[in-house]
């Protein structure tokens, strides 16, 4: 589904990814592991296409080279990011924000769109199984949102979007126990669908609730160590030091 | 400029009905006219928007004289649709029309003269201009406790077959106590290179409520200056929405005295600018008397050479304790060609008030527009709802539904 080979990016001088290179089948979930700084969300970003880097080497997605795709053709195509740090975007909302979403997404792939009475079947339904609360979808997009809340709205889009490839960008981080919980539901009902997945994350407890096929450790912008849920435990106990 | 202006003076007035006297007094204020001329920018007020070089370079000479008696065909296009409302059409200066279907005829005055000598002191050389050049001046007086029922929207439209480069209006209205008016200013511009200035004079007297909304999005080569005068009683409300965006120049001045207590202003204005535009705003909200709030938020999207101006005063005498008074500007500059400039001025003589402004400027947010691409949206999708919920605040401050949503229609504003 998405194949990333030798992937260099640097900002001005600074080299962040060096010769990265990844495979993710469809239905796959892999992991991310690595220190602050490694280049996790830098390689998030390049994948939706964010403008800034110089890159090189090749990343395809379904056989299409993705830096042919504008950002919102990436989307169009089914990948989906939730974003480390949710931007709060005053006067827009957050209902019909998602509505317009899904709409443009439809519409590009020359599916109906959905009118206001469909949208809101779905958005209920969705928010019910994430307990997400519907008030907040009548305030504007991420604004007064609590750190939390922001998380959670990201995973809500994912679920309305139903994405073929979702990247996390530590969606667990902020999150309390309960949110981590529903969050790995909503992961695993789209997983079920054989969509992939790239989850970005600190910490392996996020990984009791969605096991992962493979993990991979990212330091100084390359993967330096691949392997299976067992990783991140060991990971969990002996730090990014102390592998070898 | 100094022989066209008395030569048009004369041609105006040669076959008019004034007095002597009126004629005389009104040639008082050409001579004053014509001793400070256009503004320029050795003058504070107009240090950002040098009028005197712009009307200069974008129009020459200007000429004076506008014969107004032969009727203009009304164009019944021009009325805005789908939206119950009284209106008064001016064609390039002329009263056409005035239609108060709506109202109680006897709750509702209108008359043409005035007297000058009553309002006219020495504001500036513009109103100057105005008051030596205008022919008549309507007074609307809205009787002791009557509320219009429908809105009043005056159509200021022009046309090519305007006979001079330079338009003058006057306009005055009288709210009598507990009476309450929502008027539109509708600017409808086919007109090219005039220069129109307008005058407003509103007297609130006790419990009156002015919404006054003035709409410029019509593209046109246009150069405007329009004051206002608000004079506002105890307990009187004055709400004052500016959409300006469709004039090559337009100044809005606003001068408010809340000369009883409890009076509020409310100024709140969008400055939507592109091609080389020039707007400005200048406000001057006078708190005279003891327990006064006024408020004030503008906002600026500029794009393509752009350029808007926020002038704020807040002005609190020594007699005006438990003040309260707002003020914040905001713009998005979307390109390096655009500038914005704000200057905020607190003027405070009394020491119990509740004063504060601010003002800030940037781009876009990148990071912002990549958020929204990445759920689907196009750049310009992401830009137009990254503006749209900018200036949606501003939009909300509009206190009448019914206009609210006539005005968002008007700049294609989606919530
Ligand atoms: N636009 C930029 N300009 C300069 N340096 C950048 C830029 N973007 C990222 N970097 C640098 O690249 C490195 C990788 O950043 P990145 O955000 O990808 O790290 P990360 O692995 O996501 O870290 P964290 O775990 O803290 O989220 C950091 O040293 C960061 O400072
Ligand atoms: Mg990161």
């Amino acid at each position: 589904m998405l194949k990333i080979n030798n992937l260099k990016a640097k900002v001005g001088e600074k080299s962040i990814l060096n010769d990265f290179s990844l495979d993710i089948k469809p239905g796959e979930v892999h992991a991310i592991m690595g220190p602050n700084g490694s280049g996790k969300s830098t390689l998030s970003n390049i994948l939706s296409g964010k403008k800034g880097y110089d890159v090189s080497g090749e990343i395809k997605f379904e056989g299409i080279d993705l830096f042919s795709l504008e950002t919102e053709e990436r989307a169009h195509k089914g990948i989906f990011l939730a974003f480390q740090y949710p931007l709060e975007i005053p006067g827009v909302n957050t209902n019909i924000f998602l509505k317009t979403s899904l709409n443009a997404i439809r519409k590009a792939r020359g599916e109906k769109e959905l009118d206001a009475l469909e949208f809101l079947k779905l958005v209920k339904q969705k928010s019910k199984e994430l307990k997400f609360d519907e008030e907040k979808l009548n305030r504007q997009l991420n604004v007064g949102f609590s750190g939390g809340e922001k998380k959670k709205n990201e995973i809500l889009q994912m679920s309305i979007l139903n994405p073929k490839l979702s990247i996390l960008d530590e969606t667990d981080s902020g999150l309390d126990i309960d949110a981590l919980k529903t969050v790995a539901q909503g992961v695993n009902a789209l997983r079920k669908k054989n969509n992939s997945f790239l989850i970005i994350t600190h910490y392996q407890r996020l990984l009791d609730y969605i096991k992962p096929d493979h993990v991979h450790v990212l330091m100084n912008g390359k993967i330096t160590k691949s392997g299976g849920p067992e990783l991140a435990l060991e990971l969990e106990k002996k730090g990014y030091e102390g592998l070898n | 400029m100094e022989k066209q202006l008395i030569r048009d003076f004369e041609k105006s007035f040669e076959n008019s009905n004034l007095d002597s006297k009126k004629i005389n007094f009104k040639k008082e204020f050409l001579n004053k006219f014509i001793k400070e001329g256009l503004p320029g920018k050795n003058l504070e007020n107009w240090k950002y928007s040098d009028l005197s070089k712009i009307i200069k370079t974008e129009i020459g000479d200007l000429s004076f004289y506008n014969n107004i008696s032969p009727p203009n065909k009304i164009d019944s296009s021009m009325y805005l649709s789908g939206f119950e409302h009284n209106s008064i059409v001016f064609i390039n200066g002329r009263a056409e029309k005035i239609d108060l279907q709506f109202e109680e005829k006897d709750k509702v005055k209108i008359s043409e003269d005035f007297e000058l000598e009553k309002t006219s002191s020495n504001i500036n050389s513009l109103v100057n201009l105005n008051n030596a050049f205008t022919e008549k001046n309507f007074v609307l007086t809205v009787k002791e406790n009557y509320s219009f029922k429908k809105p009043l929207v005056i159509y200021h439209y022009t046309n090519k077959k305007i006979k001079s480069q330079n338009l003058n209006l006057r306009l005055n209205f009288e709210l009598e106590k507990n009476t309450s008016l929502k008027l539109i200013d509708i600017l409808d511009d086919f007109s090219e290179k005039n220069f129109i200035n307008t005058f407003y004079n509103f007297k609130l007297n006790q419990d009156a409520i002015l919404k006054n909304y003035k709409v410029d999005i019509k593209n046109n080569s246009n150069i405007k200056y329009s004051f206002t005068n608000i004079e506002q009683d105890k307990n009187s409300l004055s709400e004052t929405f500016i959409l300006s965006s469709g004039s090559a120049f337009n100044k809005n001045e606003i001068n408010c005295n809340l000369n009883g207590n409890y009076s509020s202003a409310f100024v709140n204005g969008i400055l939507s600018l592109n091609k080389k535009k020039h707007h400005e705003i200048r406000t001057s909200v006078n708190h005279l008397t003891e327990s006064t709030k006024s408020y004030q938020l503008i906002k600026s999207v500029l794009e393509n050479n752009a350029r808007a101006v926020y002038q704020g005063k807040i002005f609190v005498s020594s007699d005006a304790q438990k003040t309260d008074g707002y003020q914040l500007s905001k713009a998005i500059l979307l390109e390096d060609t655009t500038e914005f400039n704000a200057k905020p001025e607190l003027e405070i003589y009394a020491d119990d008030v509740k004063c504060s402004h601010g003002s800030a400027s940037g781009s876009l947010n990148e990071n912002s527009i990549f958020y929204i691409m990445s759920r689907g949206l196009n750049y310009k999708e992401a830009k137009e709802l990254l503006i749209n919920g900018f200036l949606l605040d501003v939009i909300n401050k509009i206190t009448d539904e019914e206009i609210k949503n006539l005005i968002k229609s008007m700049i294609g504003l989606k919530e």
